[in-house]
């Protein structure tokens, strides 16, 4: 989308302008569950959807909105729901417009979380997921059927990078009139905006990048409006008629922002996974600076990349931006600021080494998450899969000595030598 | 509502809501490029209050099949025969920006259950710059990315929105998108043709309604506040926002349509 602004204003500005009342130049945190209504008539029409506004917080928030109106802007998209994390908002775009007895197809390589949703959880509820190769097109053409509601893949995969050739799969979907949803959290749109490559759907953890320092747990979905719901036998919960509201269709009525009207009014209406408005606001403050803190994420991974490929007690590095990555081409073309700053490396002596230099490290910190300001690292093998073998781990796409480094903005020399205290113990342990 | 009309496919925004022929009726007419979606924050708001509030998607517009028509003239009779066919009774026709234009027209059709007019962020002569033309003709899609950028006032720009979780722009250019590729450069060429406006609002016999937008870049506050001057009687206002007031001032600008409405007492 054409904007009057660029992307590092609109990380500033878009969503929110100084209110006439108080003035106040940064986003007012609006804690509070609801709203006074003016009078019955204005409570009427928020109730019946008929305009836009606030009524109780589970629904929206004046500081949420700013969030959400900031993330549609910056991902090129025509509207937005924030909801309390990465996982309500996949739930809810699923249950948005899927149903029991429909099919889902998903990339094999994804978030542990967004694998057990498809694989465990929806089944439950009649909704089955074929796992394919992200970057096998003629897997996913084969395994689109009748029932298939939607297609789900990340950009950058968590934890293998494996990134998705987005235009080519977002051509399949188009080709076989399903929506293409994409968890671009490994990216956040300052790297790249997926709806630019035909993707129609957007979910982002905010717990990682754009919230950006490890603070706020949040998620967001954001809507093309590039999707074309009205096959009313097909996508019957978007353009069928809603069970309130008069009976509407979405679609007829809102058109571009179907989806996102639709999750207003049943998921989060219905299940509730509000944002805080001081989660909200908390995050906010990240996006102002998420075009600064994107470009020192990329320069310091590219260092360690070139120091940990260098180094004598590594065995291996893994990053989209390297040519031995089997998707180094497709990450070249679509990924051209960055292909994400996370680095997998594996350290030589297996299992034990890679616990002795978790352990040894003193700057970087040992926990399960991504995208804070500070280097975090964690190593699988000795904590979230230290009950698997060496096969089971294989299996489910890791290895023993396989360390997941998401690169932090402290001084890229102080990582390196941080990263020297624990690669020396590597060294000892062998 | 979908029906055939001229053996066309045509949809008929109407809230969701089936209409009733004890009701009077606000008819909305979109403008140029655009479709039914410029009135989402007004349709369900009308129909909810004693109207048929209906607003059709013109020829090649929106859900609307169909060759698109070629000058104004053509769409004040394609809207009146279509109100005829879907047979409303008292009504009153709201226009925003060449919608302005087609309801100026419209008003020459002489029709007795006609009982207002309602002018929304528009003027009696619509000029349309070279450059524009261009852009719709070759390039649609930049052109609409112009006009949404131009057409939103500062809060457009800034993605404020009484909707929450909604951008103005990117909402905007899809809307446009929406419409057949021809749509755009058609409209353009109709406002551009059309330059007895003026001359024709001193034919305009009923109590009307002009709301204009401060910020307005698309048909500039002067021209107006001209043609509220031509019209022998007009109730204006102005509010504080861009050309695409219905979606960044809705809730200011269903109050001020409501009050009318009353008043006419239809
Ligand atoms: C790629 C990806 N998607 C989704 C999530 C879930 O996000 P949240 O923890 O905010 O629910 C995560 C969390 O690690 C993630 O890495």
């Amino acid at each position: 989308m054409s904007e009057k602004y660029k992307f590092d204003t609109l990380s500033l500005h878009a969503g929110h302008v100084p209110d006439k009342e108080t003035g106040s130049r940064a986003v007012p945190i609006y804690q509070t569950t609801s709203y006074v209504f003016n009078d019955t008539d204005e409570a009427a029409a928020l109730y019946n959807m008929e305009v836009g506004g606030h009524l109780y917080t589970r629904i929206s928030n004046p500081t949420i909105s700013v969030l959400e109106q900031r993330l549609a802007a910056l991902d090129g998209g025509v509207s937005c729901i924030a909801c309390a994390s990465g996982m309500a908002a996949m739930h809810l775009v699923i249950s948005a417009i899927c149903s029991s007895g429909d099919h889902i197809v998903a990339s094999n390589k994804m978030y542990g979380a967004n694998i057990n949703l498809l694989q465990h959880t929806m089944p439950r509820f009649g909704i089955e997921t074929d796992f394919v190769n992200p970057n096998n097109l003629d897997e996913i053409k084969k395994a689109i059927k009748k029932n298939t509601k939607l297609v789900f893949g990340e950009v950058i995969g968590n934890p293998g990078l494996d990134v998705m050739d987005i235009p080519s799969v977002a051509e399949i979907c188009k080709e076989n009139n399903v929506p293409l949803v994409i968890d671009a959290t490994f990216n956040t749109p300052y790297l790249m905006k997926p709806i630019d490559y035909g993707a129609n759907i957007i979910i982002h953890s905010l717990t990682k990048w754009l919230g950006g320092h490890g603070i706020a747990i949040g998620g967001a979905i954001i809507n093309g409006g590039n999707f074309d719901w009205s096959n009313k036998k097909k996508f019957s919960t978007i353009s069928g008629p809603h069970f309130a509201l008069d009976g509407i269709s979405f679609w007829e009525e809102f058109g571009p922002s179907a989806l996102t009207s639709k999750i207003r009014a049943e998921g989060m209406y219905n299940f509730g996974p509000t944002l805080s408005p001081m989660n909200a606001f908390h995050i906010l403050q990240g996006i102002e600076t998420l075009p600064l803190r994107m470009k020192k994420h990329m320069e310091n991974t590219n260092e360690l990349i070139k120091f940990l490929s260098e180094h004598e007690a590594v065995s291996w590095v893994k990053h989209p931006s390297l040519d031995s990555h089997p998707d180094y081409g497709i990450a070249k073309k679509i990924l051209p600021k960055g292909a994400g700053s996370v680095i997998v490396f594996g350290v030589k002596g297996g299992r034990e080494a890679g616990k002795n230099f978790i352990e040894s490290v003193q700057l970087s910190s040992h926990l399960a998450n991504v995208g804070d300001a500070k280097t975090l690292l964690i190593h699988p093998g000795s904590t979230t899969h230290s009950h698997l073998n060496s096969e089971a781990m294989r299996s489910a796409g890791l290895t023993d000595d396989l360390i997941r480094l998401s690169v932090g903005l402290e001084d890229v020399d102080d990582i390196k030598k941080d990263f020297e205290i624990g690669l020396k113990s590597v060294l000892k342990s062998r | 509502m979908y029906l055939k009309f001229k053996n066309i496919e045509t949809f008929i925004s109407t809230g969701g809501k089936k209409l009733n022929s004890n009701q009077p009726t606000i008819c909305f007419i979109h403008g140029a490029g655009q479709n039914h979606f410029s009135f989402v924050q007004q349709i369900r708001y009308f129909a909810s209050r004693g109207f048929n509030a209906i607003a059709p998607d013109f020829p090649g517009h929106g859900f609307s099949k169909g060759k698109c028509n070629s000058s104004i003239e053509d769409d004040a009779i394609w809207l009146s025969e279509l109100l005829q066919e879907i047979g409303i009774n008292e009504f009153v026709i709201a226009g925003h920006s060449q919608g302005c234009l087609t309801a100026i027209e419209f008003n020459k059709l002489s029709l007795k259950s006609l009982k207002g007019i309602i002018f929304i962020a528009g003027s009696a002569k619509i000029p349309v710059n070279d450059f524009l033309i261009e852009k719709a003709k070759n390039e649609p899609e930049k052109a609409y990315k112009l006009m949404v950028t131009w057409g939103h006032g500062k809060h457009g720009s800034f993605s404020i929105s009484e909707f929450p979780g909604h951008h103005h722009l990117g909402e905007g250019f899809k809307v446009m998108e929406m419409n057949h590729k021809s749509a755009l450069i058609n409209d353009l060429s109709s406002c551009n043709k059309y330059e007895k406006g003026l001359d024709e609002l001193k034919n305009i016999n009923l109590d009307c309604l002009a709301i204009l937008a401060k910020f307005d870049l698309m048909t500039p506050l002067k021209f107006g506040k001209k043609m509220v001057e031509h019209i022998n009687s007009c109730e204006c206002h102005v509010l504080d926002c861009g050309h695409f007031l219905p979606t960044e001032k809705p809730k200011e600008l269903n109050k001020i349509i409501y009050q009318y409405l009353k008043n006419l007492d239809i």
